[in-house]
Formats: structure tokens, C-alpha cells, sequence
């Protein structure tokens, strides 16, 4: 929002004419294809009786679908398209371009606009027909399966599951109860940083056993059984001193 | 280039290249064609990325632990939003509108969104002519419909309503946005008492020409109130004069913003001590309610004629002047007289017309002190109030004079009757009317018909002289005479004492004030006694 980008005027300036052409998919794909010079066909703009007529010719190489090279001979994107050209009819077009550095220029103003329209033939429909069935297709499928498949469900009980259940067996279920100091520094750091716990999570965090960390929370903390933060633990008035967070964030952008 | 020569065609081939390397992305900028749109006409353009959806998608992100958060709370809401399915659409810098602005500041300004299934089905390329003839082919990554923006302000939504609720009564279009930008300065100005404002901004300007004839109606007849409000009504109707009345209005704001300060200041508690008290001794006060009110309407009538031609070019020039600088240049226009308490008072009293009107109808009731208390604030200034006003008791029960005050036509009559009315009632507060009134009366000698400098004067003498009414010196000035006043008046204890000398009027510091204060004690040396467990002085002479 702050530094705007100058836009680049010369195209404009020049009075750069372009043409807005709407082009077929395939032929777009087909032109992706082209080699590393670009070249991808001949464009022939003839008069005839007065008319303008513009041709594009699309070059041999490109015409043969598929990555693959030589897919099918026999279907082949069409060669030949003649242009319909349209006025831009009052309504006024510019091209402007930015590039990844963040520049931004004008190109041109549109004067004409055409598009590209394939010559109609059997070629064009069998690729066309290809095209519909392939669209057609369902994204998901529905498939039946011969053999039921047996190599997923193995064990009774979970296997990693239980590795962690006797994991957590072997050490203490019954969570050691640490000096009340330490466990209380440790509640302190902990609610530094956020003022609403679960018991769950000082659990987590403490290691200590429930009714243990319960009864040092009844001594510095509240519980809020209703409200925004629902079964909560939080500290008493007196041992918090947060902050606003308004002024949190000052701090921090100072 | 081949050149096939035929008959009646001529043909050209060019050849057509895609770049591969293209780092630049082409897009379409796609006006409308009613907005008439030339390219060429530009002679800077500047364009950058609307962001402004950002927070919305942003979802403000609350202080990570400050207080109020919770332990994992982020996850659990997201846990949450997938158990329900809900889908936040991610925020793209691609697909977010442009902003264009043509030729700086003063240039038009356009929004382009972007218009979109373009490139699903089909694709558009961009065919320029190079220089060596060949066609050269860019896909079009994109295309944005680019719409002028307005830069004139509108009304919001809420606003819309409302007028559209009005529109068989407002005639005046121009004035609804007139009135919005009124709001607007109004909220800029003054965000305390923006409550209290906007009411009587909307008074003021609703009654803006009633208003201004109102201002020295009420003068003389508080009591019409009832006038005042009605045409107060119907001026709120007829917003025609819109532009002239704004400025005038405006001025008026401001006068009546910086004397409801002043009031505002001025009421303290010891103020209404003295008011019932000398009220009551104070034999005028039982008179002419009824003169009183038959002076208003027939000044109500004379007034607004009278005045209107005096006043409004008076009143013109008075609010330029003011806006500049308040009340001095009045006070030259007023050839000396002390105008910046009388045009204060009078500016005030033309702003807070209304509710000074009605206020004053209620002579007797509390809302007669806050009135003195408005009204008051030009006693802040300087005194000079002059008794003239003093002996003029405008819609005051009052002096005789009150008739003679009304047959006067000028603002400046109406002015001092104001000051008259104020020096009725003397509190704490008033302190200027006392012998300063006499110099201001000759003052006011060269203004006013020389009928009304008499009866003033005349009026003075009834009126006891100091104590009573009004204590000589100007508030502002914390001097011996005035504590003296104080003190043969009625016992006061220093606080008392120290309130009437407020830092703020008298221009001094707390500290000084006491210095002065205990200063003038010694000198007067007053005596003692004790009343309520508290040390009261007072002087007898």
C-alpha cells in the first residue's frame, strides 16, 4: 500500500496497437510446444475484394498432438485458421504488463480484436470428439474389487497403540511429584505466556499428577467455569500482571 | 515476407512467434466504454495492489500470550473448522484488484477487479508487431475491468436512509451533503462534547436565519422561547440558505462551542450559593415577569426586522472576525466598548439562544443559575462589563429599563441589556458588573441611544453597588478590592475563597494564587469565626 509503482507509459505514448486474439486451447497447448525461437506458424493478412482477410498457418511440426511425438498420425491439430476480426467498438483496451520485479508498464491499446477459428474438417471432429471424452470422464471412479484385501487389518489392539500405552506404563503413570517450588515456577513461566489453561495441558506441561497440580492451583489460581474460557484454569489477580496488549504490541514494534 | 501479387488480393505473410522467455505477465485493462477513457491523455500513471481485503482473510491474530489467550487455542479453533467443514478461501495477492492512479493527485483514480473464467476455456494472446515485422504472441495472464472511482464524497449506508426517508420534504439536495460535512467538522473539532454539540449545532443550524434574529431577541425576551423554537423548527425545514447560513452557522458553532466551554467551566459550586440569596434580596428580581414577557414579544418582533438589517452585516463580518480572532476585532468594530465580554455574551447568547430563552423563562428555578453561568463567561474576560448592562436587565425581572431597552434596535442594545440581565445576578461568578459598569456605560454612551445611558446609570445606583451584585473587579484580576468584596458580602473560608479565583480565569498559577491570596489576607486582615468547625473571614464596613 505504500510505495506505488510508476506505471511505464511509453507503450502508450507510441500509440503501440496490438491485437487481442482468443485462441483454442489446443492450439495454445500446441504453441507451448514450440521450440526454443518461438516460432510457431505464419500469419497472412491479405485483401481480397476489399475485405481483409487474415490467416494463420500453423507451423508442420506443431501439428502433432501429444508430448509423446508420434502419437497418431492420423490426428493431427488443424492447420489452418482463419481470423475473425472484430473492432474493439468503443470500448477502450490496454495492455499492461508487470513482471516479477514488481514493474509495471503499459504495452499498448488494443485496436483490433479476433479470433482464431479452426477450419472445420473430419480431423477437427475426431479431436474434437477425443476432447468432450476426456472432459467427460469422472474425476472419482467407483471400482469393484475381486479379492477382498487382507494385508491391512492386522492386530487385535493397535499395535502402535499399545507400544505407547506400555511406554507410558512403564514410566510413572502416577507422575512424580516434583518440589512444590520448581513445580511452581514452572506454573508461573507457564501462565507468561498464556493467561487461560486446560488442566490437560498444565498436565503436559508440568508432568505432574492431577490432584497434585490441582492443589497448587487452588492455592494461586481460579477455576472459571463459565465465561468466554470455559474450564480454565487462570491465575489470581494478585500474582498476574499482564499487560494490555495493546501495549505488548508497542513494546514489541519499539 | 512473401508478397503473393494476385489480382484482387494482396497478401502479406508474417510469422508469428511465441517468446518463451517471457518474465513479464500481460494482463488486459479493460475500461468501460461510457467513461470515455483516452490513454494517451496520461501523463503519469501510478498503480499498486489493493490489499485492503488482507485483514478480513487475515483473521486479526490476537496477542500471542498476552492476557486473554488461551493454551493452544489456535489449534483447537482449526481442529474445530475442520470438524465443521468451514473452508476459509486464502487470500491471493493475484487475485486482488488494482488500484490506478492517473495523472497525481488530482487525476482520476480507477479500480480494476479482476474478471474471472478468462483462461479456463479458451486463451487470449496479445499479438504486437515487431519491428521486423514479425507477430510476436503473449498469453494474457489476466484481465481486470478497471471502473472509475468517485471522488466526491458520499453518504454511507445509514445515512442514505435517512435522506431517503426525507425526500419528499428536503428540497434542497445541495444541503445534505453540506450538513454531512458540518457533522464531519463538527466531530473533528470537538469529540468531548460531541453530544451536546451536535444538538445544538443542529438547533443552531436548523435555526439559522431564526437564529439570527433570535441571538438579540433573547436578549430582551427570554421568553421567547417559544418563538425561538418554533422558527428554530422551521428553519430546519428550509435549508435554502444553505451556503450563506453555513458560514454563519459555522461561526456560530464555534462562538457557542467556545462560550459552552467557558460555561461549562464556570459552574462550581459556590456559584449557587449566592444566587437564591440575592435573588431574593434583590427587589428587582420580583418584578416584570410580566413586562418582562411583554417586552420579549414585542422585541421579539421588533428584533428580528430590526436586527436582521443591522445585525446580519454586523453579524457577518462579527463571525469572520471571530473565526480569526475572537472578539477583538469585534471590539474595534465596536468602537470600544468592552466588546470581548459583550460580543462574547452576545455571541453566546446568540448561540445558545434557545436554551438561554428557555432557561430564562424559569427565572426563578435552577436552570436560571446554569443560564448565569453561560452567560458568564464573558465576566472571565475582562470585565467590562459595564453596569449599563447591569442596569439593563434584558428578560432579567427587572428594571424598568427593560422597556426603554427594548425600543433599542441595535445589537449593541441588545448586548448590554445581556450584560444588564447578567449583573442581576450576582454570584461568585459575576464579578464585573460592579463600578466598572459605569465606565463601560460611558462607553457605551456613543453607541447606544443616549436615552438608555442614563437609565443605566440610573439603574446602577439601586443596585448595591459591590458586594451585591456584582464585585467590581473583573474576575480575572485576583486584586484586594475583589477578596474585600467577597468578604464583606457574606464569610468565607480560604477555599471558598480560592474558588472564585480560579487558575483558569485569573490567569495565575495555584501556587500564586495562594501567594496572592494570603498576601491580600494579611493586608485586609479580616476577622475570624468559626462556623461548622471551619475558619470563615469576613469583613464589616
Amino acid at each position: 500500500m505504500s510505495d506505488k509503482t510508476e506505471v511505464n507509459l511509453t507503450g502508450v505514448k507510441q500509440s503501440k496497437g496490438v491485437w487481442l486474439v482468443k485462441v483454442p486451447k489446443y492450439l495454445s497447448h500446441q504453441w507451448d510446444k514450440a521450440t526454443e525461437k518461438g516460432e510457431v506458424g505464419t500469419l497472412t493478412i491479405g485483401k481480397k475484394q476489399g475485405k481483409t482477410e487474415v490467416h494463420f498457418s500453423l507451423n508442420e511440426e506443431l501439428t502433432a498432438l501429444g508430448a509423446l511425438g508420434e502419437k497418431d498420425a492420423s490426428l493431427q491439430v488443424p492447420r489452418d485458421h482463419p481470423f475473425t476480426m472484430n473492432t474493439v467498438g468503443g470500448q477502450t483496451m490496454a495492455v499492461f504488463s508487470h513482471s516479477e520485479a514488481g514493474e509495471i508498464s503499459l504495452e499498448g491499446m488494443v485496436v483490433h480484436r479476433a479470433e482464431c477459428r479452426p477450419v472445420v474438417n473430419d480431423n477437427y471432429m475426431k479431436l474434437k470428439k477425443l476432447q468432450i471424452q476426456e472432459t467427460t470422464k469422472p474425476q472419482r471412479l467407483s471400482q469393484q474389487l475381486e479379492k477382498a484385501i487382507t494385508t491391512v487389518f492386522k492386530p487385535v489392539a493397535n499395535h502402535d497403540f499399545n507400544v505407547e500405552y506400555e511406554k507410558k506404563k512403564k514410566s510413572d503413570g502416577k507422575m512424580v511429584r516434583a518440589e512444590r517450588q520448581v513445580v511452581l515456577d514452572m506454573l508461573f513461566s507457564a501462565f507468561e505466556k498464556h493467561q487461560y489453561y486446560n488442566i490437560k495441558d498444565l498436565v503436559d506441561i508440568t508432568k505432574q499428577p492431577v490432584t497434585y497440580l490441582k492443589e497448587i492451583m487452588r492455592e494461586i489460581g481460579t477455576y472459571n467455569s463459565k465465561g468466554a474460557h470455559k474450564s480454565t484454569w487462570e491465575l489470581k489477580p494478585e500474582y498476574r500482571h499482564y499487560q494490555s496488549a495493546e501495549e505488548e504490541e508497542e513494546m514489541q514494534t519499539a | 515476407m512473401t508478397s503473393l501479387g494476385g489480382s484482387s488480393s494482396s497478401t502479406t505473410e508474417y510469422t508469428v512467434r511465441v517468446p518463451k522467455n517471457t518474465s513479464k505477465k500481460y494482463n488486459i485493462m479493460a475500461f468501460n466504454s461510457g467513461d470515455r477513457v483516452n490513454c494517451s491523455t496520461w501523463t503519469q500513471a501510478r498503480m499498486e495492489r489493493d490489499m485492503s481485503a488482507r485483514r478480513i482473510y487475515g483473521e486479526e491474530e490476537t496477542q500471542e500470550g498476552a492476557a486473554g489467550s488461551e493454551f493452544g487455542k489456535k489449534q483447537r479453533e482449526e481442529a474445530r473448522r475442520k470438524k465443521f467443514g468451514i473452508v476459509t478461501r486464502e487470500f491471493k495477492v493475484e487475485d486482488q484488484p488494482w488500484i490506478l492512479k492517473v495523472n497525481g493527485k488530482a487525476g482520476k483514480r480507477f479500480k480494476g477487479q479482476k474478471k474471472g473464467g478468462v483462461t479456463e476455456n479458451a486463451s487470449y494472446y496479445i499479438f504486437t508487431q515487431c519491428p521486423d515485422g514479425a507477430f510476436e504472441a503473449f498469453p494474457v495472464n489476466g484481465w481486470y475491468n478497471f471502473t472509475p472511482l468517485a471522488k466526491h464524497r458520499t453518504l454511507t449506508a445509514e445515512e442514505a436512509e435517512e435522506e431517503w426517508g426525507r425526500r419528499n420534504k428536503v428540497v434542497n439536495h445541495f444541503s445534505i451533503m453540506l450538513q454531512r460535512r458540518f457533522r464531519e467538522q463538527e466531530r473533528g473539532e470537538d469529540e468531548d462534547d460531541e453530544g451536546e454539540k451536535s444538538g445544538k449545532k443542529k438547533k443552531k443550524k436548523g435555526g439559522r436565519g431564526g437564529d439570527l434574529r433570535i441571538h438579540d431577541l433573547e436578549d430582551d425576551l427570554e421568553m421567547s422561547s417559544d418563538d425561538s423554537d418554533s422558527s428554530m423548527g422551521e428553519d430546519g425545514e428550509s435549508k435554502t440558505k444553505a451556503k450563506k447560513d453555513t458560514g454563519k452557522g459555522k461561526g456560530k458553532k464555534k462562538k457557542k462551542k467556545s462560550n459552552e466551554h467557558e460555561a461549562l467551566e464556570d459552574s462550581d459550586d459556590g456559584d449557587y450559593e449566592g444566587l437564591e440569596v440575592d435573588y431574593m434580596s434583590d427587589e428587582s428580581s420580583s418584578s416584570d415577569e410580566e413586562p418582562e414577557k411583554g417586552k420579549s414579544t414585542k422585541g421579539g418582533e421588533e428584533h428580528p426586522k430590526g436586527i436582521d438589517e443591522a445585525s446580519e452585516s454586523e453579524e457577518e463580518s462579527e463571525e469572520e472576525k471571530q473565526n480569526e480572532e475572537e472578539a477583538k476585532e469585534e471590539e474595534e468594530e465596536e468602537e470600544g466598548k468592552k466588546t470581548p465580554v459583550q460580543v462574547e455574551k452576545k455571541k453566546k447568547k446568540d448561540s445558545s439562544g434557545e436554551s438561554e430563552s428557555s432557561d430564562d423563562s424559569d427565572i426563578e428555578g435552577e436552570t436560571a443559575s446554569a443560564l448565569f453561568m453561560k452567560k458568564r463567561t464573558p465576566p472571565k474576560r475582562g470585565g467590562g462589563r459595564g453596569s449599563a448592562g447591569s442596569s439593563r436587565t434584558g428578560s432579567r425581572p427587572g428594571t424598568p429599563s427593560i422597556d426603554s431597552a427594548s425600543t433599542s434596535n441595535t445589537l449593541r442594545a441588545a448586548a448590554s441589556k445581556l450584560e444588564q440581565a447578567k449583573s442581576l445576578f450576582p454570584t461568585g461568578k459575576r464579578q464585573t458588573q460592579g463600578p466598572s459598569t459605569d465606565s463601560p456605560a460611558a462607553k457605551r454612551l456613543k453607541m447606544e441611544p443616549s436615552s438608555q445611558s442614563p437609565v443605566p446609570s440610573g439603574k446602577t445606583t439601586p443596585q448595591p453597588p459591590s458586594g451585591k451584585s456584582t464585585p467590581s473587579s473583573s474576575d480575572v484580576q485576583l486584586t484586594e478590592e475583589a477578596v474585600r468584596r467577597y468578604l464583606i458580602r457574606k464569610p468565607m473560608t480560604t477555599k471558598d475563597l480560592l474558588k472564585k479565583f480560579q487558575t483558569k480565569r485569573t490567569g495565575l498559577s495555584s501556587e500564586q494564587t495562594v501567594n496572592v491570596l494570603a498576601q491580600i489576607l494579611k493586608r485586609l486582615n479580616p476577622e475570624r469565626k468559626n462556623v461548622n468547625d471551619k475558619m470563615h473571614f469576613y469583613l464589616t464596613e
